[in-house]
């Protein structure tokens, strides 16, 4: 009773923190239109949020470049649990355009574990929401 | 028997419990009025119309882990959600919900109230200067910047009513509108000081446009940079009844409270529903009917304040300090003056 009670509060209330990490900025911009009117995330509960503090799920766009590498795993740190991350876009999920380059990992599972990957280049706001239902479904 | 009605009226009613819900009620309310006006739904699929979204929310914090930095004052840290959820909570037992007067009620409430409401704002303060972050630091001082522009305007505002009515208690001055047949159109008169209480507590609240303390774009999160879990939900649910308490005792001392309905036999009702209904249902009916009145002028406030959010943007901390000082101030001054005339004239 009173696990299905948290459960449902968790799903009902995921708050995200958006990160860029070496992203050109179209997914970024993808999010945001995801938060704006036309898609209107808080139907689901879902907010911005601007400390990794009081977030929950971490949208995390942009393959990760190396220097950006150990604030990434800084700020996840920073999370408290139960959290989970979500890969934005190709670059995210495998490194996308960038792969290959002598400057990025590669994707964010390089660095810290990932709950859902969302291709995409860049995703469409549908995909996102989509993906966060999902990942959602499953917690 | 005394002792058990004295605890039901602090737990349940007016006390922890419909403090809680009515509050999460006005905070649903006040996300839905602002969804609307930036042509979005607000919350959809919690409850009926996402009304139970807040109560998910704070559900949900108080089930997450509760991180303390390594350098932040322990016990302080976890002191400052407690020490202001209790002043909001004790300001709000005052507020003449239920009876015309609340079970604790004697003259000089008022002022009671107000340095009640005081204490968040330096909760506020303390909790990001213990958490020690250069973002809480900032976002504290912030919040004392703004302590000092928007308290006296609204301290000032709202003795005006008090004045008028010539008495320090909440309830006196709510059923003061009403005592005598015609005397409602002291409401009006006391518009200034009423659009200046609206514009100090939304300062109070530190919404836009004067969420100067926790603009994200700027500190992050503020004070509550460093707080999450279960002190994060007790800070939550203390802005909701910070909201509720605000706007209740602006409803009560500026738009008459629970009037125009009879309250027993003590008092001459003679507002328009009152006559009404007075010969019809006098006891349980007529409180009933003067507690929906209160809620429902306490959430044309927070209507109002809804409003403001939609429609403005932040404006700087210099430029807060200086509209309350040029504008507020003397505009309450001014209101102050009037009332004083008009007593002296004797028409009051």
């Amino acid at each position: 009773m009173f696990k299905k009670l948290i459960k449902w509060a968790r799903t009902k209330s995921p708050w995200v923190l958006h990160f860029n990490s070496g992203a050109c900025n179209a997914c970024d911009i993808e999010i945001l239109a995801a938060l704006m009117p036309h898609y209107d995330l808080e139907r689901f509960g879902v907010q911005l949020k601007a400390t990794p503090r009081h977030a929950d799920v971490l949208l995390c766009s942009g393959p990760v470049t190396k220097q950006i590498a150990p604030r990434l795993k800084r700020i996840y740190e920073q999370m408290p649990e139960p959290k989970a991350v979500v890969a934005v876009g190709a670059c995210a999920c495998s490194g996308g355009a960038f792969r290959g380059c002598y400057n990025v990992l590669e994707g964010v599972d390089q660095i810290i574990p990932v709950a859902a990957y969302i291709p995409g280049c860049p995703i469409k706001p549908e995909a996102l929401i989509d993906g966060v239902a999902k990942l959602l479904g499953k917690a | 028997m005394n002792a058990l009605k004295v605890a039901l009226y602090i737990l349940v009613y007016p006390g922890f419990l419909f403090q809680s819900g009515f509050s999460t009620f006005l905070e649903w309310l006040d996300r839905k009025v602002y969804a609307r006006m930036q042509n979005r739904r607000g919350p959809m699929y919690t409850g009926w119309a996402g009304i139970l979204q807040p109560i998910a929310d704070i559900v949900k914090l108080l089930s997450k882990e509760d991180i303390v930095p390594a350098a932040a004052d322990q016990r302080a840290f976890a002191f400052m959600p407690i020490l202001s959820l209790a002043a909001v909570f004790t300001a709000g037992l005052y507020l003449p919900v239920w009876h015309l007067r609340s079970f604790n009620s004697f003259e000089g409430d008022l002022i009671v109230v107000l340095y009640l409401l005081t204490i968040p704002s330096f909760a506020l303060f303390l909790a990001g200067w213990f958490s020690v972050s250069p973002y809480s630091l900032l976002g504290a001082t912030r919040v004392l910047t703004q302590l000092f522009a928007y308290e006296v305007p609204f301290f000032m505002a709202v003795l005006t009513p008090a004045v008028l009515a010539g008495s320090w208690q909440i309830s006196k001055i709510a059923i003061f509108p009403w005592t005598v047949a015609g005397h409602w159109w002291v409401i009006p008169i006391e518009l200034i000081a009423f659009v200046v209480a609206i514009l100090a507590l939304q300062a109070k609240l530190e919404r836009v446009p004067f969420d100067i303390p926790e603009a994200e774009t700027e500190v992050v999160g503020g004070p509550l940079t460093e707080y999450s879990g279960k002190k994060l939900a007790i800070f939550r649910l203390q802005k909701d009844i910070l909201m509720y308490v605000g706007a209740a005792l602006v409803a009560c001392v500026f738009l008459g409270g629970f009037g125009a309905l009879p309250q027993g036999g003590d008092q001459a009702s003679i507002g328009v529903l009152g006559l009404v209904f007075g010969g019809y249902l006098g006891g349980v009916a007529g409180l009933l009917l003067g507690v929906v009145g209160l809620l429902l002028k306490t959430t044309l406030v927070v209507f109002l304040l809804s409003t403001l959010r939609a429609a403005c943007a932040r404006i700087r901390i210099d430029q807060i300090v200086r509209f309350s000082w040029r504008y507020l101030a003397p505009w309450s001054v001014a209101q102050f003056l009037i009332v004083l005339l008009l007593k002296a004239k004797g028409a009051v």
